[in-house]
């Protein structure tokens, strides 16, 4: 490629650069300012340099380290039984099954529905006056309590598994079907169990695409806001508040968008370190192999 | 050359003549936007809009109605933009000191000084106070939402109830006027129907309405959120009384696994005949008597009182102007027009949550209306209410302390800890 050849790729991709620092960099950049001014919607007038100390502040901010733990649960649960059941699933589903295409929309289609009617969906399917799904377990003398403050963040989970399994199914089940047979013909010749060439084979061969599976469910899951406006709006108590809900709470409510935009900078800081260390692992297994 | 720039300059001198020109001739009719909530009170307003445009033919209204959780972003935004979205908008009691502060509201007693038979003096002191701030007035009320005590009357006047009751406790049974008889009417009713009716629909949901109603429970116990120099006393042994109160109500009387309801489930309870007593606003009344109503075939049984104790909590929404609305003539003519003595009449007849005295005192309402009763009843309970909290902090202490609370009832805490915490993080938000 000759330079002046470069230089012209260059020149093409900098409307998408202006672009991007347009609608990605300006707001970015306008979060950091605000996060460190005393930025309040209902006071602009009196907006003022404050350093790090709406950062300190959410140190000894009991209910934001509430919102982060509840996140962090909510995330590690979901994305957990979401790969779990996932795995399980892809497991069935690779090998000839009639009517397989079928099969497979149908079991997709819990990811097409937009998450807050999922919300508002569960909100009525486990309401103990109107709901289903009370009246079932009643008539087989079960009496629970979905939205207690026992298990309100675990109902949460199930909501987030229903709609993102198909997710995990449909990554894991196209990382399955890429992998070579050889390996498998010559692991049941030798006359490893089923379970042997699972654990053996199958984890292994498909670990790369299960990281970014997880990485990409991790990411959304973060993000879980619709679940919490539509159900609990956060409670009993502080049980399911997450950190996007009360920093909706603290920016859109309170209108105190300084303070806001230093939490949101702190979750982008968690959600990176966990990247990297995602990252990381896989770099070590693709050395290992 | 020449030619060219002359015959420019020719165009542009009947461009501009032309812009000029049309400015005055035709003054286009105005077009007020009001944002709304999606409520009864609203379909009320949207009754009597034909005749507001009847009668002020170069002023047309349109309504943008939403859910309640839309409309304080909405208003914000409004309030920010370089000229505003809403040339009217009403505004909830907590907001009502905030938006003041922002300076977003323009003050109207030089307006309503313009109307010698305006009466602003009519509407009902403790509401009328709420759109007063720093001695300037910034809202004029809409409907008010107090609440009241709603109970099944048919059960209090069933004869084996009273009976059982009279030899149980030694006294007749009747709705309560303290915290510990409405606990133990509560209880008695469960126990006495063998766990079929509830005694207390109860809204213990994080927030706003567990606030709501137990602020009712606090003033019954002779407490309050601030003392009169606005200091916190939410931390004192009558708070923690009537939250102890209030969390063996929940554990013994309420419908089970309702940690979370609301005000729609409580209605719903009490309208599936689930129920003998709820808190909730005076004019679910009517809503309940209407045989067309949620509540069917018990349509017609249900009575209104004042809370126990007599103080109610006081909900109230005011009409205001932005201060960057455009035409702030025509908006201030519609809502003199809506909250006039003679259109307030009309308003309530229709249905809609009374504010002025003399609209509850009138008897051609009474008549066409809910009856007599109701309404003293309803200007009893507005006479003595106080709103959940004042200030430009209001919404957020709302949502701490409810936060609170709702942990305290869920059992996360002890009554006495929950405010413990509530009190010290109302403190930190009021600086003190």
């Amino acid at each position: 490629m000759g330079h002046r050849d470069r230089r012209l790729g260059r020149r093409m991709v900098l409307p998408l650069i202006l672009l991007l620092l347009a609608v990605q960099g300006y707001p970015m950049a306008f979060a950091v300012y605000i996060s460190a001014h005393d930025y309040r919607l209902t006071a602009l007038s009196e907006v003022r340099w404050v350093g790090l100390e709406q950062y300190r502040g959410l140190l000894d901010n009991p209910s934001y380290w509430t919102a982060m733990k509840n996140t962090l649960v909510f995330v590690f649960g979901a994305v957990s039984l979401e790969l779990l059941l996932g795995f399980l699933v892809a497991y069935l589903l690779w090998r000839p099954v009639p009517a397989q295409n079928l099969f497979r929309a149908i079991l997709l289609t819990p990811m097409f529905v937009t998450p807050i009617a999922v919300g508002l969906m569960f909100r009525f399917l486990l309401n103990n006056q109107l709901g289903i799904i009370p009246v079932w377990l009643r008539s087989l003398g079960l009496e629970i309590d979905w939205f207690g403050p026992d298990l309100a963040l675990f109902s949460l989970i199930l909501i987030d598994v229903w709609q993102w399994t198909p997710l995990m199914v449909l990554l894991l089940l196209a990382g399955l079907e890429a992998l070579p047979v050889e390996p498998f013909e010559a692991a049941r010749v030798d006359g490893a169990s089923e379970l042997q060439i699972i654990r053996h084979l199958t984890i292994p061969l498909i670990r790369p695409v299960m990281l970014a599976a997880i990485l990409i469910r991790m990411l959304d899951a973060f993000r879980v806001f619709e679940y919490v406006y539509a159900i609990t709006r956060g409670g009993p108590g502080e049980r399911t508040e997450t950190i996007l809900f009360h920093i909706y709470r603290v920016g859109f409510l309170y209108f105190r968008l300084g303070e806001a935009a230093a939490m949101a900078i702190t979750l982008a800081l968690v959600i990176f370190v966990l990247v990297v260390l995602l990252f990381r692992s896989l770099r070590r297994q693709e050395a290992l192999t | 050359m020449f030619r060219r720039i002359a015959g420019f300059v020719m165009a542009l001198g009947m461009l501009a003549s032309w812009l000029l020109g049309c400015r005055p001739a035709a003054p286009s009719p105005v077009t007020l936007t009001i944002i709304m909530e999606q409520v009864p009170d609203t379909d009320v307003i949207r009754k009597l809009l034909p005749d507001f445009e009847k009668e002020n033919p170069g002023i047309k209204v349109v309504i943008d109605a939403m859910p309640y959780d839309a409309m304080r972003d909405k208003i914000l935004a409004s309030f920010m933009a370089p000229r505003a979205t809403y040339d009217v908008i009403i505004v909830d009691n907590p907001w009502m000191d905030e938006f003041v502060a922002g300076n977003f509201l323009e003050p109207l007693d030089d307006r309503i000084r313009g109307i010698p038979d305006y009466d602003f003096e009519d509407f009902v002191k403790p509401v009328r106070d709420i759109g007063v701030v720093g001695g300037k007035i910034y809202g004029i009320p809409f409907y008010n939402y107090a609440l009241g005590l709603i109970v099944r009357q048919d059960l209090f006047d069933d004869p084996a109830y009273r009976d059982a009751y009279q030899k149980k406790y030694g006294k007749p049974l009747a709705p309560p006027t303290t915290l510990e008889d409405y606990v133990r009417i509560a209880q008695f009713f469960k126990e006495q129907s063998g766990g079929k009716i509830y005694g207390a629909a109860m809204q213990p949901q994080r927030g706003y309405k567990v606030f709501e109603e137990w602020k009712n429970w606090l003033y019954a116990a002779g407490g309050n959120l601030l003392d009169d120099q606005g200091k916190v006393i939410l931390d004192r042994p009558e708070a923690v009384r009537a939250l102890e109160l209030y969390i063996e109500m929940y554990k013994t009387a309420a419908p089970p696994n309702s940690l979370n309801w609301g005000f729609d489930e409580a209605l719903r309870s009490m309208a599936a005949g689930e129920a003998a007593t709820m808190m909730s606003y005076n004019w679910m009344l009517p809503t309940l008597n209407n045989p067309q109503g949620p509540a069917g075939n018990l349509a017609g049984k249900f009575a209104l009182y004042e809370v126990p104790g007599g103080k109610a909590v006081l909900g109230a929404w005011h009409w205001a102007i932005p201060r960057n609305a455009p035409n702030k003539d025509a908006s201030w003519r519609f809502i003199s027009w809506v909250t006039s003595k003679r259109v307030e009449k009309q308003r309530v007849i229709l249905g809609g949550a009374p504010v002025r005295v003399s609209a509850m005192k009138d008897p051609e309402v009474w008549q066409k209306g809910f009856g007599q009763s109701y309404y003293e009843t309803v200007l009893k309970i507005l006479e003595d209410a106080e709103p959940l909290a004042r200030g430009p902090k209001a919404e957020e202490i709302i949502q701490v302390v409810g936060t609170e609370l709702n942990a305290a009832v869920a059992g996360e805490k002890t009554a006495e800890q929950a405010l413990k915490d509530a009190a010290a993080q109302v403190r930190r938000i009021l600086g003190q």
